[in-house]
């Protein structure tokens, strides 16, 4: 005794193989649920290249562990968006990012924030003057060394500056409100940012690694170099970025981890 | 006492937890013991650099400088810096300063195994040298005032016709050399006016006037590029303002208040690191509108000096180990050196009353004014 291997048509029991519309035996219709064998998803967040963004760290009045399944092809998130919405950080703009596919791959894209829009750095990422960057709490930028104005006046008289040491490129905190704060000149072509022993500290700032990231300058280039610190670098993108599976990023106080179905 | 950096309340020595929010403490070098010299904290800071030549680094320092050297220097004060007296070098640390050494003995009180040169045990805070503590002030005194460049008592020189006070030019090794003098009427000093001015590169031509107001000196800083330098009393505090300079060692720092931009019309607040009510930062000042190494002050203020404090000049060999602090009272700001050996200086802003005894410092060369 064995089940059969097919359809079997209503009308006069006869096996109809799959793909079939009608009966070859009667003529009899095969009903469209029938015919169509394709395995479904239980769910849609098993779509294939589809994304969600799960939120590792989040707006109090969302939630943490919340997670938005990128569906459409644009998903616009910030304090006033209707599809990923932070409403009670304040460090997001109204309109912040829009996560939207280009083909298959996922893309975020800054709509122009005042803040931005930040990604972990998988162990060293190019940097340029003007970036920015986070390391645990810490918000910092890079600078370059202002132009000496310690010359002679028109009167001969040469102005008295505290001693000058040879200095690549600067590191600027700036704090929250927009103030800067410290700010590190380089010694030689390094600026090691920390929990302690570095060039910059923060003894209090727990989400830090006492090592935690680098800017090291190599011939005229500037690299940021995350000493695989525990909570990560990360670094504010310039206009749009493709994502990945596991990319973690910061929007405002948002953490949100990337996922990518393959 | 411990001061607790999270919620600022007071905690007393023995207290590894913060008794206001449950912060842990600083239990060996952020200790904030007394301002007084007395009690140097255990700790180490700057070994890494500390151990260059002090000649080698006041020669990289003077190299350094964007200033030139000036060919028409005559004195032989043109490599010398104004502030005379060249701190003691790391090579003479007091032993809890040196680098950790690696031989350790047993806490008495808590046995933890402590690097042998440590004053007290960097786990209970233990005094390990007790009632050694004559030592500690021994090496106090011998640190600060003893080298102090001013020799209280001066010889009376007879003062010729005319004359009301003096400017006694100090040099650079801390005697004693020229002497200007200043007549009951205003005088104006500077570039132009030649003599032991005449080659000061970082003077003015006409660079600040002297005149008396009854029996009191008065400068008048004649909107020169560098400025008129005042040293400050130890242990007095004088109130910064936005944008006052003041010099510690061969360093020009500047005071801001705090600033910040305007938050975005759409309400969206500005992202940044926590703000510690932060009272404004001080900047080395590095040219005419440059700033270099830059420092928030946190509300219960910062301490600098060369090997200790908050902010550290381990390459400026005229900072004292701990020179000055720039702290908060009611709302205000204060400078106050903390018993430097050369002294802390502040920009005068506009005019000021010079005491008699009191430094002066003017392009590269310091004074005393005696009247």
């Amino acid at each position: 005794m064995e089940q059969a291997r097919n359809y079997v048509c209503t009308e006069c029991a006869s096996a109809v193989p799959s793909g079939h519309k009608f009966c070859g035996a009667c003529g009899a219709g095969v009903p469209h649920e029938a015919q169509t064998l394709e395995t479904k998803f239980f769910g849609a967040l098993q779509m294939p290249g589809k994304a969600r963004l799960i939120v590792v760290r989040g707006d109090e009045a969302m939630g943490e562990g919340l997670s938005y399944l990128l569906q459409a092809t644009e998903h616009i998130a910030g304090r006033e968006a209707d599809q990923i919405p932070f409403p009670s950080d304040t460090w997001l703009s109204p309109r912040h990012a829009n996560f939207l596919y280009r083909g298959e791959k996922l893309v975020v894209r800054d709509e122009g924030s005042l803040n931005g829009v930040y990604i972990r750095v998988r162990g060293a990422a190019p940097i340029k003057v003007g970036d920015h960057f986070l390391c645990g709490q810490q918000v910092f930028r890079v600078d370059a060394t202002p132009r000496d104005t310690s010359g002679p006046e028109a009167d001969q008289t040469y102005f008295y500056s505290s001693p000058r040491r040879p200095s690549a490129f600067r590191i600027t905190q700036i704090l929250e409100g927009g103030m800067d704060g410290i700010v590190c000149c380089a010694h030689e072509h390094t600026v090691q940012i920390g929990r302690e022993e570095c060039d910059i500290n923060f003894p209090d700032d727990v989400y830090l690694s006492p090592k935690h990231a680098r800017v090291e300058m190599s011939g005229e280039s500037l690299e940021l170099i995350d000493e695989s610190s525990q909570n990560g670098t990360y670094v504010r993108i310039r206009g749009e970025r493709e994502l990945s599976h596991g990319d973690y990023l910061f929007l405002g106080r948002n953490l949100l981890r990337v996922e990518v179905t393959a | 006492m411990i001061v607790c950096s999270r919620c600022s309340k007071d905690n007393q020595d023995h207290y590894k937890f913060c008794l206001g929010c449950g912060a842990e403490l600083p239990r060996v070098s952020g200790k904030p013991r007394s301002l007084s010299t007395d009690t140097p904290p255990g700790g180490s800071t700057g070994s890494g650099r500390s151990t260059n030549s002090p000649r080698s680094r006041a020669g990289q320092a003077e190299a350094l400088a964007s200033a030139p050297q000036m060919e028409l220097e005559p004195t032989p004060m043109q490599a010398g810096p104004p502030s005379p007296v060249q701190e003691p070098r790391s090579d003479s640390l007091p032993a809890e300063l040196a680098p950790l050494g690696a031989h350790t003995s047993p806490c008495p009180h808590c046995g933890a195994g402590v690097p042998e040169n440590f004053r007290f045990c960097h786990v209970c805070g233990h005094d390990l040298h007790g009632e050694a503590g004559g030592e500690a002030s021994a090496d106090a005194s011998a640190d600060a005032p003893a080298e102090r460049v001013s020799a209280p008592a001066v010889a009376e020189a007879p003062k010729p016709a005319g004359t009301r006070a003096r400017l006694i030019l100090i040099q650079p090794d801390g005697s004693e050399g020229e002497m200007f003098p200043l007549s009951a009427e205003p005088t104006l000093i500077g570039r132009s006016s030649g003599g032991i001015f005449a080659n000061d590169a970082y003077l003015s031509p006409e660079h600040a006037e002297f005149r008396f107001e009854d029996d009191q000196l008065v400068v008048k800083d004649m909107e020169s590029l560098n400025g008129v330098y005042i040293r400050i009393e130890p242990d007095v505090p004088i109130e910064l303002f936005d944008g006052s300079i003041f010099r510690v060692g061969q360093e020009i720092l500047r005071f801001d208040g705090p600033s910040a931009p305007e938050p975005a019309a759409d309400g969206t607040q500005h992202m940044g690191s926590p703000h510690r009510g932060y009272l404004g930062r001080i900047s080395l000042l590095i040219g005419r509108d440059s700033t270099g190494h830059s420092y928030p002050i946190p509300p219960q203020g910062i301490h600098l000096g060369r090997e200790r404090g908050d902010v550290v000049f381990p390459e400026d060999g005229y900072v004292s180990g701990l020179h000055c602090r720039v702290h908060s009272e009611v709302g205000h700001l204060f400078l106050t050196d903390i018993g430097s050996s050369n002294g802390t200086f502040v920009r005068v802003s506009n005019e000021s009353y010079v005491p008699q005894g009191t430094f002066v410092l003017m392009g590269q060369q310091l004074f005393r004014a005696e009247y």
